[in-house]
Protein backbone atom coordinates (compact mmCIF):
# COMPACT_ATOMS: atom_id res chain seq x y z
CA UNK A 1 0.00 0.00 0.00
CA UNK A 2 3.00 2.44 0.64
CA UNK A 3 3.58 1.79 -3.11
CA UNK A 4 0.08 3.01 -4.03
CA UNK A 5 0.60 5.71 -1.66
CA UNK A 6 4.02 6.48 -3.31
CA UNK A 7 1.92 6.23 -7.03
CA UNK A 8 -0.95 8.42 -6.40
CA UNK A 9 1.14 11.17 -5.02
CA UNK A 10 3.45 11.24 -8.12
CA UNK A 11 0.76 10.17 -11.04
CA UNK A 12 -1.46 13.29 -9.23
CA UNK A 13 1.12 15.43 -9.69
CA UNK A 14 1.56 14.70 -13.49
CA UNK A 15 -0.03 17.34 -15.67
CA UNK A 16 -2.33 15.85 -18.76
CA UNK A 17 -0.14 15.15 -21.38
CA UNK A 18 2.05 13.49 -19.11
CA UNK A 19 -0.36 11.32 -17.86
CA UNK A 20 -1.44 10.03 -21.46
CA UNK A 21 2.14 9.33 -21.82
CA UNK A 22 2.11 7.29 -19.01
CA UNK A 23 -0.98 5.61 -19.70
CA UNK A 24 0.06 4.97 -23.24
CA UNK A 25 3.43 3.20 -22.20
CA UNK A 26 0.71 1.25 -19.45
CA UNK A 27 -1.29 0.23 -22.80
CA UNK A 28 1.91 -0.99 -24.64
CA UNK A 29 3.25 -3.07 -21.82
CA UNK A 30 0.10 -4.39 -21.25
CA UNK A 31 -0.40 -5.57 -24.65
CA UNK A 32 3.13 -6.82 -24.69
CA UNK A 33 2.51 -9.06 -21.67
CA UNK A 34 -0.85 -10.25 -23.04
CA UNK A 35 1.17 -11.59 -26.08
CA UNK A 36 3.92 -13.30 -24.03
CA UNK A 37 0.80 -14.97 -22.46
CA UNK A 38 -0.57 -16.32 -25.33
CA UNK A 39 2.72 -17.69 -26.67
CA UNK A 40 3.20 -19.83 -23.93
CA UNK A 41 -0.45 -20.94 -23.70
CA UNK A 42 -0.08 -21.82 -27.79
CA UNK A 43 3.51 -23.78 -26.53
CA UNK A 44 1.40 -25.28 -23.43
CA UNK A 45 -1.02 -26.82 -26.03
CA UNK A 46 1.71 -28.21 -28.49
CA UNK A 47 3.27 -30.21 -25.44
CA UNK A 48 -0.31 -31.22 -24.34
CA UNK A 49 -0.94 -32.92 -27.91
CA UNK A 50 3.23 -34.52 -27.98
CA UNK A 51 1.72 -36.56 -24.92
CA UNK A 52 -1.08 -37.51 -26.72
CA UNK A 53 0.87 -38.67 -29.99
CA UNK A 54 3.53 -40.27 -27.76
CA UNK A 55 0.45 -42.53 -26.51
CA UNK A 56 -0.01 -43.34 -30.09
CA UNK A 57 2.94 -45.20 -30.86
CA UNK A 58 1.33 -48.37 -28.48
CA UNK A 59 2.00 -52.20 -28.92
CA UNK A 60 -1.41 -52.01 -29.86
CA UNK A 61 -0.77 -50.57 -33.04
CA UNK A 62 1.91 -52.85 -34.12
CA UNK A 63 1.06 -53.58 -37.37
CA UNK A 64 -1.43 -50.86 -38.60
CA UNK A 65 0.47 -49.48 -41.42
CA UNK A 66 0.88 -46.13 -41.12
CA UNK A 67 1.64 -42.85 -43.52
CA UNK A 68 5.19 -42.35 -42.98
CA UNK A 69 5.64 -38.65 -43.95
CA UNK A 70 9.38 -38.23 -45.74
CA UNK A 71 9.24 -34.53 -46.41
CA UNK A 72 6.31 -31.69 -46.30
CA UNK A 73 4.37 -33.30 -49.13
CA UNK A 74 5.45 -36.69 -49.49
CA UNK A 75 3.93 -39.78 -47.49
CA UNK A 76 4.83 -43.34 -47.88
CA UNK A 77 3.30 -46.17 -46.12
CA UNK A 78 4.81 -48.03 -43.67
CA UNK A 79 4.22 -49.74 -40.25
CA UNK A 80 5.53 -48.43 -36.68
CA UNK A 81 8.60 -50.19 -35.68
CA UNK A 82 9.75 -49.41 -32.69
CA UNK A 83 7.00 -49.41 -30.29
CA UNK A 84 8.68 -48.93 -27.09
CA UNK A 85 10.96 -45.20 -27.46
CA UNK A 86 10.49 -42.38 -29.04
CA UNK A 87 12.93 -39.70 -29.80
CA UNK A 88 12.49 -36.19 -28.41
CA UNK A 89 14.32 -32.82 -29.37
CA UNK A 90 15.40 -31.48 -26.19
CA UNK A 91 17.04 -28.12 -27.50
CA UNK A 92 20.49 -27.28 -28.41
CA UNK A 93 20.39 -30.12 -31.29
CA UNK A 94 20.56 -32.64 -28.97
CA UNK A 95 17.29 -35.88 -29.72
CA UNK A 96 17.15 -38.17 -26.83
CA UNK A 97 15.70 -41.75 -27.19
CA UNK A 98 13.18 -42.16 -24.42
CA UNK A 99 10.98 -44.66 -23.92
CA UNK A 100 7.03 -44.01 -23.83
CA UNK A 101 6.46 -43.28 -20.28
CA UNK A 102 9.91 -41.21 -19.79
CA UNK A 103 8.43 -38.99 -22.72
CA UNK A 104 5.50 -38.65 -21.35
CA UNK A 105 6.95 -37.33 -17.91
CA UNK A 106 9.22 -35.36 -19.78
CA UNK A 107 6.25 -33.87 -21.83
CA UNK A 108 4.30 -33.14 -18.90
CA UNK A 109 7.03 -31.06 -16.91
CA UNK A 110 7.70 -28.70 -19.37
CA UNK A 111 3.38 -28.61 -19.68
CA UNK A 112 3.89 -28.13 -15.57
CA UNK A 113 6.11 -25.86 -15.91
CA UNK A 114 4.45 -23.32 -18.34
CA UNK A 115 1.62 -23.50 -16.10
CA UNK A 116 3.30 -21.85 -13.70
CA UNK A 117 5.18 -19.25 -15.90
CA UNK A 118 1.48 -18.74 -17.14
CA UNK A 119 0.36 -17.89 -13.33
CA UNK A 120 2.85 -15.97 -12.59
CA UNK A 121 2.29 -13.78 -15.48
CA UNK A 122 -1.55 -13.75 -15.27
CA UNK A 123 -0.63 -12.10 -11.67
CA UNK A 124 1.58 -9.36 -13.51
CA UNK A 125 -1.55 -8.78 -16.40
CA UNK A 126 -3.77 -8.44 -13.51
CA UNK A 127 -1.74 -5.58 -11.57
CA UNK A 128 -1.14 -3.70 -14.77
CA UNK A 129 -5.04 -3.76 -15.74
CA UNK A 130 -5.15 -2.02 -12.14
CA UNK A 131 -2.49 0.28 -13.01
CA UNK A 132 -4.23 1.30 -16.18
CA UNK A 133 -7.23 1.83 -14.82
CA UNK A 134 -5.92 4.10 -11.94
CA UNK A 135 -3.94 5.97 -14.20
CA UNK A 136 -7.06 6.78 -16.75
CA UNK A 137 -9.13 7.49 -14.12
CA UNK A 138 -6.78 9.90 -12.99
CA UNK A 139 -6.34 11.40 -16.59
CA UNK A 140 -10.31 11.91 -16.56
CA UNK A 141 -10.22 13.56 -14.06
CA UNK A 142 -7.52 16.16 -14.48
CA UNK A 143 -9.44 16.91 -17.53
CA UNK A 144 -12.26 17.38 -16.20
CA UNK A 145 -10.68 19.38 -13.85
CA UNK A 146 -9.39 21.49 -16.51
CA UNK A 147 -11.93 21.90 -18.62
CA UNK A 148 -14.61 22.86 -15.94
CA UNK A 149 -11.83 25.50 -14.45
CA UNK A 150 -11.18 27.41 -18.13
CA UNK A 151 -15.24 28.12 -18.18
CA UNK A 152 -15.53 29.34 -14.63
CA UNK A 153 -12.36 31.60 -15.73
CA UNK A 154 -14.25 32.76 -18.88
CA UNK A 155 -17.45 33.44 -16.96
CA UNK A 156 -15.48 35.29 -14.09
CA UNK A 157 -14.11 37.58 -17.19
CA UNK B 1 0.48 16.43 -75.89
CA UNK B 2 2.56 14.84 -73.69
CA UNK B 3 6.86 14.83 -74.82
CA UNK B 4 7.62 11.06 -73.62
CA UNK B 5 9.16 8.29 -74.95
CA UNK B 6 7.21 5.63 -75.65
CA UNK B 7 9.29 2.72 -76.82
CA UNK B 8 7.34 0.10 -75.28
CA UNK B 9 4.43 0.59 -73.40
CA UNK B 10 4.04 -2.15 -71.96
CA UNK B 11 6.08 -5.43 -70.30
CA UNK B 12 5.20 -8.82 -71.35
CA UNK B 13 3.07 -9.52 -68.00
CA UNK B 14 0.78 -6.03 -68.97
CA UNK B 15 2.74 -3.48 -66.65
CA UNK B 16 2.58 -0.28 -68.32
CA UNK B 17 5.45 1.67 -68.70
CA UNK B 18 6.08 5.12 -66.73
CA UNK B 19 6.44 7.90 -69.37
CA UNK B 20 9.26 10.23 -68.40
CA UNK B 21 8.66 13.52 -68.30
CA UNK B 22 11.35 15.09 -70.38
CA UNK B 23 9.59 18.88 -71.23
CA UNK B 24 7.63 19.65 -68.14
CA UNK B 25 5.73 22.50 -69.72
CA UNK B 26 4.65 20.73 -72.50
CA UNK B 27 3.52 18.02 -70.34
CA UNK B 28 1.08 19.66 -68.72
CA UNK B 29 -0.13 21.84 -71.62
CA UNK B 30 2.03 25.53 -71.47
CA UNK B 31 3.08 27.63 -68.47
CA UNK B 32 -0.28 28.41 -67.08
CA UNK B 33 -0.79 24.66 -67.26
CA UNK B 34 -2.34 22.93 -64.00
CA UNK B 35 0.39 21.35 -61.89
CA UNK B 36 -1.57 19.91 -59.27
CA UNK B 37 -3.86 17.61 -61.55
CA UNK B 38 -0.30 16.18 -63.37
CA UNK B 39 0.57 15.31 -59.65
CA UNK B 40 -1.89 13.80 -58.65
CA UNK B 41 -1.94 11.61 -62.09
CA UNK B 42 1.51 10.84 -60.98
CA UNK B 43 1.03 10.08 -57.19
CA UNK B 44 -1.86 7.82 -58.22
CA UNK B 45 0.48 5.89 -60.56
CA UNK B 46 3.16 5.50 -58.66
CA UNK B 47 0.84 4.54 -55.55
CA UNK B 48 -0.23 1.42 -58.09
CA UNK B 49 3.38 0.58 -59.12
CA UNK B 50 4.59 0.64 -55.05
CA UNK B 51 1.12 -1.88 -54.64
CA UNK B 52 1.91 -3.96 -57.69
CA UNK B 53 5.46 -4.10 -56.36
CA UNK B 54 4.39 -5.67 -52.37
CA UNK B 55 2.73 -8.04 -54.15
CA UNK B 56 5.17 -9.67 -56.19
CA UNK B 57 7.52 -8.79 -53.42
CA UNK B 58 5.09 -11.61 -51.40
CA UNK B 59 4.85 -14.03 -53.92
CA UNK B 60 8.44 -14.10 -54.44
CA UNK B 61 8.62 -14.81 -50.85
CA UNK B 62 5.91 -18.01 -51.45
CA UNK B 63 7.94 -19.06 -54.22
CA UNK B 64 11.19 -18.86 -52.52
CA UNK B 65 9.67 -20.98 -49.80
CA UNK B 66 8.35 -23.39 -51.91
CA UNK B 67 11.09 -24.46 -54.10
CA UNK B 68 13.18 -26.14 -51.57
CA UNK B 69 10.28 -28.19 -50.52
CA UNK B 70 9.97 -29.13 -54.13
CA UNK B 71 13.46 -30.40 -54.66
CA UNK B 72 13.49 -32.09 -51.66
CA UNK B 73 10.36 -34.03 -52.23
CA UNK B 74 11.33 -35.36 -55.48
CA UNK B 75 14.98 -36.42 -54.43
CA UNK B 76 12.99 -38.18 -51.84
CA UNK B 77 11.00 -39.92 -54.45
CA UNK B 78 13.96 -40.53 -56.66
CA UNK B 79 15.52 -41.96 -53.52
CA UNK B 80 12.71 -44.22 -52.89
CA UNK B 81 12.94 -45.47 -56.64
CA UNK B 82 16.91 -46.51 -57.24
CA UNK B 83 16.16 -48.23 -54.08
CA UNK B 84 13.17 -50.31 -55.61
CA UNK B 85 14.87 -50.41 -58.71
CA UNK B 86 18.31 -51.73 -56.99
CA UNK B 87 15.54 -54.66 -54.76
CA UNK B 88 14.72 -55.64 -58.31
CA UNK B 89 17.72 -55.89 -59.78
CA UNK B 90 19.06 -57.99 -57.26
CA UNK B 91 15.87 -60.14 -57.02
CA UNK B 92 16.30 -60.76 -60.84
CA UNK B 93 20.18 -61.82 -60.10
CA UNK B 94 18.73 -63.92 -57.02
CA UNK B 95 17.12 -65.87 -60.55
CA UNK B 96 20.13 -66.58 -62.25
CA UNK B 97 22.77 -66.93 -59.32
CA UNK B 98 21.18 -69.80 -58.07
CA UNK B 99 23.76 -71.07 -55.69
CA UNK B 100 26.57 -68.15 -54.74
CA UNK B 101 26.11 -66.95 -51.37
CA UNK B 102 26.68 -63.36 -52.12
CA UNK B 103 25.36 -61.79 -48.73
CA UNK B 104 25.09 -58.45 -50.34
CA UNK B 105 22.89 -59.26 -52.96
CA UNK B 106 20.30 -61.59 -51.15
CA UNK B 107 17.46 -59.77 -51.38
CA UNK B 108 16.28 -59.80 -47.34
CA UNK B 109 14.15 -57.44 -48.93
CA UNK B 110 15.82 -55.06 -45.77
CA UNK B 111 13.18 -52.70 -44.92
CA UNK B 112 14.05 -48.99 -44.70
CA UNK B 113 13.69 -47.79 -41.38
CA UNK B 114 13.15 -44.24 -40.46
CA UNK B 115 12.64 -41.84 -37.99
CA UNK B 116 9.72 -39.27 -38.81
CA UNK B 117 8.14 -36.40 -37.00
CA UNK B 118 5.04 -37.10 -34.81
CA UNK B 119 4.98 -33.73 -33.68
CA UNK B 120 7.26 -30.96 -33.19
CA UNK B 121 9.65 -32.28 -30.60
CA UNK B 122 8.72 -35.75 -31.46
CA UNK B 123 9.99 -38.57 -33.93
CA UNK B 124 9.03 -42.17 -33.93
CA UNK B 125 10.44 -44.89 -35.97
CA UNK B 126 9.06 -46.88 -38.43
CA UNK B 127 9.84 -48.94 -41.31
CA UNK B 128 8.78 -47.96 -45.06
CA UNK B 129 6.94 -51.10 -46.82
CA UNK B 130 7.65 -52.28 -50.11
CA UNK B 131 5.38 -50.30 -52.22
CA UNK B 132 5.04 -48.79 -55.65
CA UNK B 133 2.97 -45.79 -54.42
CA UNK B 134 3.39 -42.84 -52.83
CA UNK B 135 1.17 -39.90 -51.21
CA UNK B 136 1.57 -36.63 -52.24
CA UNK B 137 -0.04 -33.82 -50.32
CA UNK B 138 -0.58 -31.25 -53.22
CA UNK B 139 -2.47 -28.96 -50.35
CA UNK B 140 -5.81 -27.26 -49.87
CA UNK B 141 -6.92 -31.00 -48.01
CA UNK B 142 -5.83 -32.77 -50.87
CA UNK B 143 -3.87 -35.80 -50.91
CA UNK B 144 -3.30 -37.95 -53.81
CA UNK B 145 -1.54 -41.33 -54.32
CA UNK B 146 0.72 -41.69 -57.24
CA UNK B 147 3.07 -44.17 -58.99
CA UNK B 148 6.49 -43.75 -58.28
CA UNK B 149 6.84 -42.68 -62.12
CA UNK B 150 3.86 -40.26 -62.02
CA UNK B 151 5.16 -38.87 -58.67
CA UNK B 152 8.75 -37.92 -60.22
CA UNK B 153 7.06 -36.97 -63.53
CA UNK B 154 4.52 -34.68 -61.19
CA UNK B 155 6.87 -32.63 -59.03
CA UNK B 156 9.40 -31.95 -62.06
CA UNK B 157 6.79 -30.21 -63.62
CA UNK B 158 5.74 -28.91 -60.31
CA UNK B 159 9.48 -28.04 -59.85
CA UNK B 160 10.19 -26.03 -63.31
CA UNK B 161 6.98 -24.42 -63.15
CA UNK B 162 7.81 -22.66 -59.77
CA UNK B 163 11.23 -21.96 -61.27
CA UNK B 164 9.59 -20.63 -64.35
CA UNK B 165 7.29 -18.14 -62.46
CA UNK B 166 9.96 -17.21 -59.98
CA UNK B 167 12.42 -15.73 -63.02
CA UNK B 168 9.37 -14.19 -64.28
CA UNK B 169 8.07 -12.47 -60.68
CA UNK B 170 11.90 -11.35 -60.92
CA UNK B 171 12.32 -9.73 -63.75
CA UNK B 172 8.55 -8.20 -63.27
CA UNK B 173 10.01 -7.08 -59.75
CA UNK B 174 13.15 -5.14 -61.48
CA UNK B 175 10.97 -3.49 -64.13
CA UNK B 176 8.88 -2.01 -61.73
CA UNK B 177 11.60 -0.57 -59.61
CA UNK B 178 12.64 1.17 -62.51
CA UNK B 179 9.23 2.71 -63.16
CA UNK B 180 9.32 3.52 -59.65
CA UNK B 181 12.16 5.12 -59.92
CA UNK B 182 11.19 6.90 -63.14
CA UNK B 183 7.88 8.40 -61.61
CA UNK B 184 9.69 9.85 -58.57
CA UNK B 185 11.61 11.52 -60.99
CA UNK B 186 9.01 12.89 -62.64
CA UNK B 187 7.15 13.84 -58.79
CA UNK B 188 10.76 15.86 -58.28
CA UNK B 189 10.81 17.32 -62.16
CA UNK B 190 7.54 18.69 -61.81
CA UNK B 191 7.36 19.97 -58.19
CA UNK B 192 10.81 21.90 -58.82
CA UNK B 193 9.74 23.27 -62.44
CA UNK B 194 6.36 24.59 -60.45
CA UNK B 195 8.59 26.14 -57.74
CA UNK B 196 10.36 28.02 -60.41
CA UNK B 197 7.64 29.22 -62.42
CA UNK B 198 6.16 30.53 -59.02
CA UNK B 199 9.05 32.26 -58.35
CA UNK B 200 8.94 33.93 -61.56
CA UNK B 201 5.72 34.85 -61.18
CA UNK B 202 6.18 36.52 -58.07
CA UNK B 203 8.90 38.52 -59.50
CA UNK B 204 7.33 39.47 -62.46
CA UNK B 205 4.06 40.59 -60.20
CA UNK B 206 6.34 42.28 -57.95
CA UNK B 207 8.15 44.17 -60.77
CA UNK B 208 4.88 45.14 -62.18
CA UNK B 209 3.54 46.38 -59.25
CA UNK B 210 6.86 48.62 -58.33
CA UNK B 211 7.19 49.50 -62.16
Amino acid sequence: MAADTQQQIRVTDLDVPQLADVRRQLDEELTHLTNSFTQLKQAQAKFRSCIDNAAEVKPGNKDTTILVPLTNSLYVPGKLSDLENVIVDVGTGYYVKKSRAQATKYYQSKVDYLQSNLETLQETILKKQEDLTFVTNVLQSKIQAQSQGSTRNAKDR
Amino acid sequence: MASTEESQDNNPRGIPKAPFISDVEKYIGGPDGDVESAMKKIQDALAKYRYMDGNLAQRRRGLEEKIPDIRKTLSMVEFLNERREGKQKSDDLEENLDDLDLEDETADKKPLVTTFELNETLYAEAELEDTDVVYLWLGANVMLSYNITEAMELLATKLKNAEASLQSLQEDLEFLREQITVMEVNTARLYNWDVVRRRERRAKEASASTG
